[in-house]
C-alpha cells in the first residue's frame, strides 16, 4: 500500500466521515466505499444545508441510511469533530 | 614599603605609615590580593601541620614567641624590605612581603597588577575608629551589595575586585568599617598569621572561637584584622561554630572586598599587643606551630621542596582570584543549576537517590532493594510529614534558591538551544565560559545506563512505512541480535509502561489520547488495512485448499509490540471495523497467538476504548453510537473470548489471563464498565466451572489450587470496599435505556451481568469472601426485591400487556438477584429471602 490520498480515505472505511460538498452541503456518515473520482457511498449519513435567509444562516438536516455521493461535488472529507 | 616597615613604626597606627608610604596606586593595590593568598596559603598547609610537633624540639619552644614574628628568617626579612622599592610600582606590599619570607622558593612575579588601583579608595575609610551594632553591619552589607553590584553589573567581572572605583565608595567603606571596628574584636592570633601566609587560616578558625573572652581584651586598633572582618561580614553572629575551614574558604570567595582590605596591615601590632597582652597557652602553641614551620622553611630542602610545590599550586589559584564577585558567581551557579533544576527534585531525581543509595550500600542483592524500598518511604514521609521533618523545610529551602534558577532557565531556553548549534559548529558559545553545562543531559533525561538500539526507537513514520511496504518483514539476523542484546531494555520499558498505566488508566473517553500512545490514529487504521488484507488472502488460500501460513498476520497484528506504550493490537480494538475482523483472525490464529493477544488484550484493558466508553465514571451519558460500540464488542469480541476460554483453555491459562489482569490494571475501575465486569465474569466463572469439573475428573494439584486462591485473594482484595460500585447509578440506567429506546426491546437497564459477576466471584470466594460481598451489596440486594414488589403492586393496578410486562420485569429481577443469592444458598421469593431447599 503505497500512501496516496486515496489512501488515507481508504484508512476510514467503515469509520465517521465529515464530507464538505459544493453548494453549501456537508454529509456526516460512515464511509462504506469511495473510487478514484471520489465518489463516495455514506451510511446512516446525515446531510446538512446551509442558506442564508434574509442574512441569517440556516440549516436544515436530512438523514439517509444509504447514500451515493458524487465525487464531483466533494471538497473535502475529514473525520468528524464530535466523534 | 613592605609591611615590615610597619613593624618598627608598631603600634596600632601601623596602618597608617604604610599608607602614607604607600600612597603609590601601587600599594594600595598590593593589599588587596593578600588576603586571598593567604586564604588560600592557608588551606595549601592544612595537610602539612600534622607532622609537625617533632618541630617544638628543633626548633625550640615557646622562649622564642616574640622572635617567631620576624618569621624566623632573619636574613629574608631583611631583604624583603628593601625589595618592594626595587620592584615595579605596581608590585603590592604583599607580595613584596610574601616574596621576602619565601624568596628562596617562590617566584615573586606573582601576577597582582591589577590590583594597582585599590589603594586609592579603600584604606583611608578604614581608619576611621566607629563601632557598628550587628543590624548596621548587616545592613550596610547589603547595601553594599546592592549599591556596588547595581552600579557595576556582572558581564565584566574581573574588575570589580580589582578596581574599588567600580564601587561606590560610601557604601563600600561603611562595610569595611562594619567588619573591622565593630563586633567583638577579632581575636588577635589570626592576624599574626597574615604575613606567614601559609598556615594562617588553618589556625585562625580555632584561635579566633576557641578564646572569645580574649578578644575583649584587645584595643580596637587591633580590630583592622582581615579576618575578623571577613568573619563577621558573612556571618553576623559573633562566635562562629568549628569547621571553621571550609566556612573560611567560603567567605573568602564571597567576600573579597572586606577581606583584601585590611590584610596585612595589622598584624605586627596584634602580635606586639599579643604578647604584651599575653597569650593563652592554647595560641601560643599555634603560632609557635606556625614559627617553627616558618623556620623550618629554610632548613629542610625537602619542605621547601614541598612548600615550593605548594606555592607554584597556589599562585595559580590565586593568578586569577578575585576575579569574580559574589554576584558573579551566583550569576553562574544559577546558570549551571538551571541546567539541573526540576520542579519537584524528589520525585524526578528519584534515580539519584537511588543511585545514591546502592553507592552507599555497596552491597549487590537483597540488601539493596530493602535499602532502597526503605528510602522511598522515607521520602514519601517526607512528604507526609513523616520520617525526616526538617528536610521538608531543607527543600522548601533548596526550592526557593532553585527558583531563581528556574527563571534563568527559563529566560534562556532559546539560548540554549542557539548555543547547541554553537557547539556543533566549533563557535563555542557559553560552554567552558560558564563552567560545564550540559545540554544533553538533565535531570528529566538523565544518562542512560543502557543504551536502547536504535532498531527499537523507529519512528512511527518508519515503522509504518515498512508496515505499509511489506506488513511482515523477516527480521534480518542483525535485528535478531539487537533485540537479543535489548532483552533487558525490554524488561525495563515493560515494567515501566506498567508504572505509567496506572497513571493514564482514567485519562479520557476520547481515544485519540490512546491512539496516540500506540503509534497514532492513522498508524492504527493502517494496521487494520493490513490486518484485513492479510485475512482476505488466508481466506482466499482456505478456500482454494492451499496452505495458510498465518506469520504475516502475525506480524501485522503487534501483539508483542513494545515500541508503543499501548500495544496496536489492543488500539485496534478502538475501532469497530477491528472488533468485526476479530473473529475471522482468531480463525487463523494457533492457541498460542491466541493466548498471547488475550494476554495482551487483559494487561491493557484499562487501555481499551471501550472499557472507557462503557463505564460510568468515564462516561457518563453515553451516545447512542457508543452504545452501540459497546452492544457490537460484547456480541463480536466477548463472543471470541469465551470459546476460546471454554474450548481450549486450561486453568493455568486462566489463571494467568486473570493475573494479567489483575497486576497490570485498576480493577475496580474496570468492573464499573459493563464489558469489564463481564470480562472478569467470564474468567472466574469458566476457572469455578473448571474446578467443579475436575473435582469429579482430573484433580488439581494443590500448587494449582492455593496459585488460584491466591490470585482470587488479589482480585478480591482490589475489589473490597468497592464492590457495590459495579452497580452504575440509576442516572447513568436511565440513559442508556433512554439512549436504547427506540431499538432496544426492553425498557429498563438489564443488571443481570451484574448479578452473574456477583454470582461468580461469591462461587469462587470461601464464606468469609461471600459475607463481604453480601454486607457490601446487601442495599442493592433489597432494593432489587423492593423495586420486583412494587412492579407486583403496579400490575394488580394495570390490564392487559403492560400488566405482563411488569410481571416479567418483576421475575426477571428475582431471576437475575437469585442467580447471586443462590450461589450462597439463598433464594429470594415474593419479597422475602430464604433458604434454598
Amino acid at each position: 500500500m503505497s500512501e496516496t490520498p486515496l489512501n488515507l480515505l481508504k484508512l476510514n472505511l467503515d469509520e465517521r466521515v465529515y464530507v464538505k460538498l459544493r453548494g453549501a452541503r456537508s454529509m456526516a456518515g460512515t464511509l462504506q466505499a469511495f473510487d478514484s473520482h471520489c465518489n463516495i457511498v455514506l451510511s446512516d449519513a446525515v446531510e446538512t444545508r446551509y442558506e442564508l435567509v434574509d442574512g441569517e444562516l440556516r440549516s436544515t438536516e436530512r438523514p439517509s441510511e444509504m447514500v451515493f455521493v458524487r465525487g464531483d461535488s466533494v471538497t473535502l472529507v475529514t473525520t468528524p469533530e464530535d466523534e | 614599603m613592605s609591611f615590615f616597615g610597619k613593624r618598627s613604626r608598631g603600634g596600632a597606627k601601623g596602618r597608617h605609615p604604610q599608607q602614607q608610604q604607600g600612597g603609590g596606586a601601587g600599594a594600595g593595590a598590593g593589599g588587596e590580593p593578600l588576603d586571598f593568598e593567604e586564604t588560600y596559603r592557608g588551606y595549601g598547609d592544612y595537610g602539612q601541620e600534622d607532622g609537625d610537633y617533632l618541630n617544638d624540639e628543633t626548633f625550640g619552644d615557646n622562649a622564642e614567641l616574640g622572635n617567631d614574628f620576624d618569621f624566623g628568617h632573619g636574613v629574608q626579612q631583611q631583604e624583603a624590605v628593601p625589595q618592594p622599592p626595587q620592584q615595579q610600582p605596581h608590585v603590592s606590599y604583599v607580595q613584596a612581603a610574601q616574596s621576602g619570607i619565601h624568596t628562596a622558593q617562590m617566584d615573586t612575579s606573582a601576577d597582582l597588577k591589577p590590583m594597582a588601583s585599590l589603594w586609592s579608595t579603600g584604606p583611608p575609610a578604614v581608619q576611621q575608629p566607629h563601632i557598628l551594632s550587628m543590624e548596621e553591619i548587616e545592613r550596610q552589607q547589603r547595601q553594599m551589595q546592592q549599591q556596588g553590584f547595581m552600579q557595576a553589573p556582572p558581564p565584566p567581572p574581573p574588575i570589580h575586585p580589582m578596581t574599588p572605583q567600580g564601587y561606590p565608595v560610601p557604601p563600600s567603606d561603611a562595610p569595611y568599617q562594619g567588619f573591622m571596628q565593630g563586633p567583638p574584636p577579632p581575636p588577635p592570633a589570626t592576624a599574626p598569621n597574615a604575613p606567614t601566609a601559609p598556615n594562617m587560616q588553618q589556625f585562625a578558625p580555632n584561635v579566633q572561637y576557641g578564646m572569645p573572652g580574649q578578644q575583649g581584651a584587645y584595643p580596637p586598633a587591633f580590630n583592622q584584622g582581615a579576618f575578623p572582618g571577613m568573619y563577621q561580614a558573612s556571618s553576623p553572629a559573633p562566635v562562629q561554630p568549628q569547621g571553621a575551614p571550609d566556612r573560611g574558604e567560603l567567605q573568602s570567595e564571597l567576600q573579597p572586598q572586606p577581606q583584601s582590605q585590611s590584610q596585612s596591615q595589622s598584624p605586627q601590632p596584634e602580635r606586639e599587643q599579643r604578647l604584651a597582652s599575653g597569650q593563652p597557652a592554647q595560641l601560643r602553641t599555634r603560632l609557635q606551630q606556625q614559627q617553627q614551620q616558618q623556620r623550618r622553611e629554610p632548613l629542610s630542602p625537602e619542605e621547601q621542596q614541598r612548600l615550593q610545590v605548594r606555592h607554584a599550586k597556589v599562585e595559580k589559584i590565586l593568578k586569577h582570584a578575585g576575579l569574580m564577585t559574589p554576584r558573579d558567581k551566583d550569576f553562574i551557579t544559577r546558570y549551571q543549576l538551571s541546567q539541573i533544576v526540576t520542579e519537584d527534585p524528589y520525585d524526578e531525581d528519584f534515580y539519584f537517590q537511588v543511585y545514591k543509595i546502592i553507592q552507599r550500600g555497596g552491597v549487590v542483592g537483597e540488601s539493596n532493594k530493602g535499602l532502597i524500598a526503605r528510602a522511598y518511604l522515607e521520602h514519601s514521609g517526607h512528604r507526609l510529614g513523616g520520617r525526616y521533618k526538617r528536610a521538608d523545610i531543607a527543600l522548601q529551602r533548596m526550592q526557593n534558591q532553585v527558583e531563581k534558577a528556574v527563571t534563568v532557565a527559563k529566560e534562556r531556553p532559546q539560548k540554549n538551544k542557539n548555543k547547541l548549534e554553537e557547539e556543533a559548529s566549533g563557535a563555542g558559545g557559553r560552554e567552558g565560559v560558564l563552567g560545564k553545562v550540559s545540554t544533553a543531559m538533565n535531570s528529566k533525561t538523565p544518562r542512560r545506563q543502557l543504551q536502547i538500539p536504535l532498531a527499537n526507537l523507529r519512528s512511527n513514520s518508519e515503522i509504518e512505512a515498512s508496515e505499509l511496504e511489506a506488513s511482515a518483514k523477516v527480521p534480518t539476523p542483525g535485528a535478531l541480535e539487537e533485540v537479543t542484546q535489548s532483552l533487558d531494555n525490554v524488561e525495563i520499558s515493560q515494567k515501566s509502561r506498567v508504572r505509567r498505566r496506572s497513571s493514564y488508566a482514567f485519562s479520557s473517553v476520547d481515544h485519540n489520547s490512546v491512539l496516540g500512545r500506540s503509534g497514532g490514529r492513522k498508524f492504527v487504521l493502517s494496521l487494520i488495512e493490513t490486518v484485513y488484507e492479510e485475512v482476505l488472502e488466508l481466506e482466499a488460500n482456505l478456500r482454494s485448499g492451499k496452505e495458510t501460513n498465518n506469520q504475516k498476520l502475525w506480524d501485522a497484528l503487534h501483539v508483542n509490540d513494545d515500541v508503543y506504550e499501548v500495544c496496536p493490537f489492543v488500539s485496534m480494538l478502538t475501532f469497530d471495523k477491528g472488533v468485526k475482523i476479530m473473529p475471522r483472525i482468531f480463525n487463523f490464529l494457533d492457541k498460542q497467538q491466541k493466548l498471547k493477544s488475550l494476554q495482551m488484550f487483559f494487561s491493557e484493558l484499562s487501555h481499551l476504548n471501550i472499557i472507557i466508553i462503557s463505564s460510568y465514571k468515564t462516561n457518563p451519558t453515553p451516545s447512542d453510537a457508543q452504545l452501540k460500540k459497546i452492544d457490537l464488542f460484547q456480541t463480536v469480541f466477548l463472543k471470541i473470548i469465551v470459546s476460546f476460554l471454554s474450548s481450549s483453555s486450561n486453568f493455568i491459562e486462566i489463571m494467568g489471563l486473570l493475573l494479567h489482569l489483575i497486576k497490570n490494571n485498576n480493577v475496580s475501575f474496570i468492573s464499573t464498565s459493563k464489558i469489564g465486569l463481564n470480562l472478569i465474569t467470564v474468567l472466574i466463572s469458566r476457572a469455578a466451572l473448571i474446578r467443579q469439573d475436575t473435582n469429579r475428573s482430573n484433580v488439581l494439584s494443590s500448587p494449582e489450587i492455593s496459585t488460584w486462591n491466591e490470585i482470587y485473594d488479589k482480585l478480591f482484595t482490589a475489589m473490597e470496599s468497592k464492590i457495590v460500585a459495579v452497580f452504575p447509578p440509576a442516572e447513568y440506567t436511565d440513559r442508556v435505556v433512554h439512549a436504547a429506546g427506540s431499538t432496544a426491546p426492553t425498557k429498563y437497564y438489564d443488571q443481570a451481568y451484574i448479578w452473574q459477576f456477583l454470582a461468580s466471584l461469591a462461587l469462587s470466594g470461601k464464606l468469609n469472601h461471600q459475607r463481604i460481598i453480601i454486607d457490601e451489596v446487601r442495599d442493592e440486594i433489597f432494593g432489587t426485591i423492593n423495586a420486583a414488589e412494587e412492579m407486583r403492586e403496579q400490575a394488580k393496578n394495570t390490564q392487559g400487556a403492560p400488566a405482563d410486562d411488569l410481571l416479567y420485569r418483576r421475575d426477571k429481577l428475582y431471576q437475575d438477584l437469585n442467580l447471586f443469592l443462590n450461589v450462597m444458598g439463598l433464594i429470594a421469593r415474593d419479597g422475602e429471602i430464604a433458604e434454598l431447599k
